[in-house]
């Protein structure tokens, strides 16, 4: 499938910001054999006194940028044109848990996709049991880590309601899990809590989701927003498999990947230091139009 | 060498000798006593000097050493609650004596663990190697939060990531020393060892001077080289990167600076412009390339590492990664500390270096592998249980780590199974135990538990030890490592040589190239507050000066409601300051503000100030509790300003004539031309009531000057002429302004091809309004237009060499 994908940031300061320095990570990547960048352009109002890339431990491009005149008004405009294969639903030949736990402990690397990365708490992602617990019950009845997986993406499904009143960016996943509500980062962090409590490998993706829906069907949920979704080691032999709980899925089609990390702080679109002392009001808005 | 007189030596002693009534604990090495009960080597020559000293005049040496670190103003800072307290430095007052053939074996030992540690963290952070071939576990890295994933792969500007190390060492039961931990991210302890040798030699320097005591300074200077040698290679500036004077050891990051001659910097001085990391000093951004680095790695870079950090320097990481700035250790190195690691040392050092440790560590089982976890679990009650991931030592962590005999059933029972469970969150190491030193208390020696803390330091030459200066000493004689857990004291450490020491001095040597640092590299953050505490110090002056005026005069006519009194107060309110407060709160506000002021900035100005200053602070509250208003607060006045004269007249008249003094004179010179231009309008406008001139006079400290000069004509324009218009009287209003017009003309790019900067401008258009004024037109309204234009001038100065 082809995308063309729009994008646009738009930060409005209440007192002029005197210069600052952005980490951005917003532009689709290649994943080979998954999806194909064919153009991408990002850019910047005001424009910036320097900018330039690198690439990131996890593989992610992040465009480094600082404004040194004064501005009140932030905007970071992207488009791209992206070619994404939906692979369909892999055979479930994943390894049973104990199996997986053998796995990883026998997996001596360090390297970026290390499953070895993905089992601790981080950054944003706490390991709380109450998580774990609800994680184990809901699980209970699979036999291996793909349907463990599976499982838990269907429960987050039906028992939390999508509600972007109810939490913000800040919000950490026990808060989440409490109320059961949220959006999209709040179900991919309360996932992955809930599989690292099991001693399952996972991490956090970002990415963009089609905005028009195939004929008769229902729209996409967080489809006018950026979205994000959870990637689960099920084990030497199947690798990497991403889940979407905001859309009890799995990520395929028309799921659009920037990059991915532990958790929402690794692949942030957008970390800043600003010299001002106001607060600011944040907008997004996200086209994603299939072209053929 | 000198040979004293064998004669004068030997003189009988006072009394029994002091080692009698000393007790071995049964199975415990001693350092002074060796298992036959004989002195060791230098101790003989101690003991027999406190002998021949006697108790009365030990007690008063040893009293000397505390005098001096009271004096020197030697702190840390020690968070038991939400807010740290300054405590002053526990300085345990006998030197620890090591005999120069152990020392070496420490120090050979300590050279190759430092190089096994550079070996280990280079693979960490490059090829990976190490994790691959199954020499440690993955998980120690991918979860561990020391693990900075932004500088994997990133290759030091020096080719080295560690510069500045230290050990933990203790001496077990078979008397070999233990390694106990290792200090890699930002160690600290260098600066009070090297004060815990000037008290100590401050009550001992007869015993010092006969001893072949090696020297520390030799040290120091080694290192100091080694950091000034990578910054000429960049032409920048070293500094010392320190979070800011709420840390623990922020006066070891000043005493150091001061010492060393860096720069202290916070993160907010430093600002990275395009890769590269800047000051930003009175003159403009100058470029830094060595950072002696003693904040934590994860928040020195709020765009890269903690994004919650408000100590850090945005782009810190990106300056690192393009090779224009050296960090002291580099960031990450903290991973070094992680406890688990100590597990797997024999065996990465047999890999790296193809040898055995020389010095052994503590028996450590990590919980993550089975067998290991079998063991601890078998052995749970033998065992220290702690957290594999923490990076504290496992004495000063006093939450996480406990010996398992120690806990209850229940916290056994829970800790097992969470170790079954969670294995690699946890390690079981072996309970050492240390050996004794004597500690000197009430007249009589007694043993207590010793830890060694020894620096390393990357050289010219190679890792160079720094020789003693630093042992921890236990507060009870139990010698199980955890109990220092409980505090204690520090003690000096003297490595004893056989022959003659080298005297070394950080003063240049004969044959040195004299260099002069050139000024212009004052930090702009210092230069803001060093005008603030100027600022406050003679708030708080004008303010004592009217307060003064006001109870006394309360006190002789006892009438609060008289005008002269209502209008005192009034101008007092107008400041924030309550005249019905005997010691209003205003002021002490004042007197805080410039203590803290003062606090940013300990490394810019001597020790003595400080101590001056903190005393006006303490005098000042005690006088809160405890005066009235009247002739009780008129005294307690009296006795703040002579304080108050005291601070002033240490700082400027031992202040080096550096852009430092400038900006505190500066500040100094502004507040006062503002208050005084102020209460001059209060004080002499129309209906100002009786008494008005004679209080205006008092408050400038004029009364002498006036009387003298206009003893026919006075009234209130000749009060006008002296308060603001006098070029000659040093409190008038012009005065200032012409002071500050000098300080800003000296100031970097004060004057510029013949041009004054625009901040001297606007002080000379002042200056020259006030010099062809005429008394009569010094209208209230004009004096408060004239302060409120100073009060612009601090804008335009802040504006100019601040931001």
């Amino acid at each position: 499938m082809l995308y063309d994908v729009r994008l646009t940031l738009t930060y409005d300061y209440d007192a002029p910001v005197h210069g600052g320095r952005h980490h951005i990570r917003v532009a689709p990547t290649t994943v080979p054999g998954v999806q194909r960048v064919i153009a991408s352009s990002l850019s910047f109002s005001p424009k910036p006194h320097r900018l330039t890339s690198f690439v990131d431990f996890f593989g992610n491009t992040v465009s480094d940028v600082t404004f040194v005149e004064p501005h009140e008004k932030l905007e970071v405009r992207l488009t791209a044109r992206v070619q994404v294969d939906d692979l369909g639903q892999p055979a479930d030949l994943s390894a049973s848990l104990d199996q997986l736990g053998l796995e990883v402990a026998r997996y001596w690397s360090v390297e970026a996709d290390s499953p070895q990365h993905f089992l601790a708490a981080s950054p944003r992602v706490q390991i709380v049991p109450d998580i774990t617990e609800y994680a184990e019950n809901e699980t209970a009845g699979a036999e291996t880590v793909l349907a463990k997986a599976m499982a838990l993406c269907l429960a987050i499904h039906k028992d939390f309601e999508y509600d972007p009143k109810a939490t913000d960016v800040e919000t950490k996943p026990a808060e989440a899990f409490n109320l059961k509500k949220g959006v999209c980062q709040d179900f991919a962090h309360v996932m992955i809590a809930g599989l690292r409590g099991m001693g399952i490998p996972a991490g956090y993706v970002s990415g963009f989701l089609r905005t028009i829906p195939p004929a008769g069907q229902a729209r996409l949920e967080g489809a006018d927003a950026m979205h994000a979704w959870v990637r689960v080691w099920c084990g030497t032999h199947t690798g990497w498999v991403e889940f979407d709980p905001t859309n009890a899925m799995i990520a395929g089609g028309d799921h659009i990947s920037i990059g991915h990390g532990r958790d929402y702080a690794d692949i942030s679109p957008i970390v800043g230091v600003l010299r001002t002392h106001g607060s600011h009001e944040t907008r997004q808005s996200v086209d994603v139009i299939k072209v053929e | 060498m000198i040979k004293r007189n064998s004669e004068s030596r030997s003189a009988p002693p006072q009394g029994p000798s002091l080692i009698s009534d000393y007790r071995l604990l049964p199975g415990v090495p001693d350092e002074m006593l060796d298992p036959s009960g004989a002195l060791r080597p230098g101790w003989d020559r101690l003991m027999s000097a406190f002998d021949a000293l006697g108790s009365t005049e030990l007690a008063a040496r040893f009293e000397r050493a505390d005098q001096y670190l009271r004096d020197a103003g030697v702190f840390y800072r020690k968070y038991d609650g939400a807010e740290g307290k300054e405590r002053a430095w526990p300085l345990a007052h006998i030197p620890l004596l090591i005999d120069e053939a152990e020392w070496q074996t420490i120090s050979k030992g300590l050279v190759q663990r430092a190089e096994l540690m550079e070996n280990i963290v280079a693979d960490i952070y490059g090829d990976n190697r190490l994790v691959q071939e199954g020499l440690l576990p993955p998980e120690l890295v991918a979860q561990n939060n020391e693990f900075l994933r932004p500088l994997v792969g990133v290759k030091p500007a020096s080719g080295h990531f560690l510069h500045f190390c230290a050990f933990e060492l203790g001496r077990g039961p078979d008397g070999a020393w233990w390694v106990l931990g290792d200090r890699m991210q930002a160690p600290s302890g260098a600066g009070f060892a090297l004060e815990n040798r000037v008290a100590t030699t401050r009550a001992l320097s007869d015993v010092y001077g006969e001893m072949n005591i090696q020297r520390l300074a030799g040290f120091f200077r080694d290192f100091r080289d080694h950091l000034f040698v990578q910054a000429k290679r960049d032409g920048g500036r070293v500094g010392i990167l320190t979070p800011g004077q709420l840390n623990e050891t922020y006066f070891e990051h000043a005493y150091i600076a001061r010492y060393l001659g860096l720069m202290l910097l916070e993160g907010e001085d430093l600002v990275v412009e395009d890769g590269q990391v800047m000051v930003r000093t009175v003159a403009g951004l100058k470029p830094v390339s060595v950072l002696w680095r003693r904040m934590d790695a994860s928040f020195v870079d709020p765009l890269e590492l903690r994004y919650d950090s408000r100590i850090g320097t945005p782009g810190m990481v990106e300056a690192v990664r393009s090779g224009s700035i050296s960090m002291i250790n580099a960031l990450g190195t903290g991973i070094l500390e992680t406890r688990a690691l100590a597990a797997f040392m024999p065996r990465l050092c047999k890999h790296l270096l193809g040898t055995g440790l020389e010095l052994p560590e503590i028996a450590t089982w990590w919980c993550g592998q089975a067998a290991e976890r079998e063991y601890v679990l078998d052995n749970f009650d033998d065992l220290m249980i702690g957290p594999a991931f923490a990076t504290t030592l496992p004495f000063d962590d006093l939450r996480g780590t406990a010996l398992g005999a120690s806990m209850t059933a229940g916290q056994k029972a829970q800790l097992k199974d969470r170790i079954a469970t969670h294995g690699r969150d946890y390690v079981g190491q072996e309970p050492v135990r240390l050996s004794t030193a004597p500690v000197y208390a009430d007249g009589k020696l007694e043993p207590r538990p010793i830890t060694l803390r020894v620096f390393a330091a990357r050289t010219e030459h190679g890792w160079s030890i720094m020789p003693g200066g630093f042992a921890r000493v236990g507060s009870t004689p139990d010698t199980t490592a955890l109990a220092m857990q409980r505090g204690g004291q520090a003690a000096d450490v003297w490595v004893v040589s056989s022959a003659p020491v080298e005297q070394v001095s950080l003063l240049p040597q004969e044959g040195d190239r004299l260099v002069r640092n050139s000024p212009g590299s004052l930090p702009s953050r210092a230069a803001d507050n060093l005008v603030w505490l100027g600022r406050y110090a003679e708030r708080c002056e004008a303010t004592v000066r009217i307060l003064r005026a006001y109870n006394a005069r309360l006190a002789e006519l006892s009438k609060p409601d008289l005008p002269i009194l209502t209008r005192c107060a009034e101008f007092l309110e107008s400041i924030d300051v309550d005249a019905t407060e005997a010691m209003p709160q205003g002021l002490l506000m004042s007197i805080d503000s410039a203590v803290h002021s003062a606090g940013q900035i300990r490394d810019r100005f001597s020790p003595d100030g400080w101590l001056a200053l903190n005393d006006l602070q303490k005098t000042a509250q005690r006088f809160a509790t405890r005066i009235a208003t009247g002739d009780d607060a008129t005294r307690a006045m009296t006795v703040l300003l002579r304080k108050l004269a005291g601070f002033s007249g240490l700082v400027h008249e031992n202040m080096y004539r550096f852009a430092g003094w400038r900006f505190l004179e500066i500040g100094r010179r502004l507040e006062r031309a503002i208050q005084i231009a102020r209460i001059t309008g209060w004080l002499t406008d129309e209906d100002a009531p009786d008494g008005s001139l004679e209080m205006l006079l008092e408050i400038g400290d004029s009364v002498m000057s006036h009387r003298r000069r206009y003893s026919v004509t006075a009234g209130t324009q000749s009060a006008i002429d002296l308060l603001v218009l006098d070029p000659l009287n040093p409190r008038s209003v012009l005065f200032q302004l012409t002071e500050l017009l000098t300080q800003l003309e000296t100031l970097p790019g004060g004057i510029r091809d013949g041009q004054l900067s625009s901040v001297a401008k606007a002080a000379l258009q002042l200056q020259t309004r006030l010099i062809t004024a005429e008394p009569q037109t010094m209208t209230p309204e004009k004096l408060d237009e004239i302060s409120s234009e100073i009060g612009l001038l601090a804008s335009l100065i802040a504006a100019h060499y601040f931001t």
